[in-house]
């Protein structure tokens, strides 16, 4: 066994994850793909030799390449939806923030 | 002393109906206040709304989706110390007469949500492939969680007391979807649901948040994923 270190550290991310929500620290929408990647890891890592036969079916010679390819794509996807996100928060807090001055420019002018 | 009332709408592009939804109310609900949160409409929605007297509105900054404009909703009804809310759909789905039987129903029987339910009786109600089976697997997760049959979880009509009106204006975590998982969490946190069943009209124009084919799926699996999480984070707690 020696994915035991993997199946271990999965389960403490999953734990970790849920105690965090229990504690509302996370929303539980954001949770969602991290909890998929984590059993993603618990099935590569006891049942080792499904990525020798996806590696197979694809035509990729060198299983591990195939790990390390989703693996950096992956990583690839979700730093571009954060990008997106946290330029989407931005947009959103300016126009907050522009509504708000306004409404006290408002406010002032009634004095 | 007499209940305080409102009603909140949330309303995203429903120029062609908004206006007969809250005409309806204001005949069958005589002392309840209205309040329309315009999610953003791109259409003459605001416009509409203007036109009729004595019906408060909210234009929303930016598109925050149905269930953050709910919320909106429940935080003024608690700002202005209102004892009850109706949430009820714009696209005149939700009949008023029938959103009056849950207001009374609250009242009598003293509960915290009520639930308008199209499947407590047979009203006749068509729904499309998806929401069944959606309604009958958040169904069967509500009786497996807290033993409770619950026949219409995804409902919009429901009626809110203010120890409700409280404590989701408080909560942090108010779900993107404010259906199955947040009833799991009020059964299970204690609150007092009853079901009340209503008839409801088809719907005539606009499109629902689950039409399509990946909206539903993609729906589903997040909340069946959330009404797990949730049933996790409330179980150790549930006789606090």
């Amino acid at each position: 066994m020696n994915n035991l270190p993997f199946i271990v550290i999965a389960i403490i991310i999953i734990i970790y994850i849920i105690s965090s929500i229990r504690r509302e620290k996370l929303s539980v929408s954001v949770s969602f793909a991290w909890v998929l990647f984590c059993i993603a890891m618990l099935v590569l890592a006891c049942f080792p030799y499904s990525l020798d036969w996806v590696a197979s079916l694809l035509g990729i010679s060198y299983p591990p390449a195939l790990l390390l390819t989703i693996c950096v794509s992956a990583l690839f996807i979700m730093s571009f939806i954060q990008d997106k996100k946290i330029d989407e928060l931005e947009q959103k807090l300016t126009n907050t923030t522009e509504e708000l001055n306004i409404l006290r420019a408002k406010k002032n002018g009634k004095k | 002393m007499k209940a305080r009332t409102i009603v909140v709408i949330p309303a995203h592009n429903e120029a062609e109906t908004i206006e007969t939804v809250i005409s309806d109310i204001k005949k069958e609900i005589k002392t309840a206040d209205i309040l329309v949160i315009n999610d953003c409409s791109t259409d003459r929605t605001e416009a509409r709304i203007r036109c009729v007297k004595g019906c408060t509105y909210i234009n929303n900054v930016h598109n925050m989706g149905y269930a953050m404009s709910v919320q909106t909703g429940i935080k003024y009804a608690k700002e202005n110390n209102y004892d009850y809310v109706i949430q009820m759909d714009a696209d005149g789905q939700h009949l008023s007469s029938e959103a009056k039987k849950c207001l009374d129903a609250a009242i009598e029987k003293n509960a915290d949500i009520v639930l308008g339910s199209r499947f407590k009786k047979n009203t006749g109600y068509k729904s499309p492939f998806f929401r069944r089976a959606g309604t009958s697997l958040f169904e069967s997760l509500i009786r497996i969680f807290c033993h409770k049959t619950i026949k219409d979880p995804l409902t919009g009509l429901q009626v809110l007391n203010r120890r409700v009106i409280e404590y989701y204006s408080e909560s942090g975590a108010y779900p993107e979807y404010p259906d199955a998982g947040l009833i799991i969490e009020m059964l299970m946190k204690k609150y007092k649901i009853i079901e009340v069943p209503v008839k409801m009209k088809q719907r005539k124009n606009g499109t629902s948040m689950h039409d399509g084919f990946f909206s539903p799926v993609g729906y589903m699996i997040k909340q069946l994923y959330s009404c797990v999480i949730i049933f996790i984070k409330f179980v150790g707690r549930r006789y606090e």
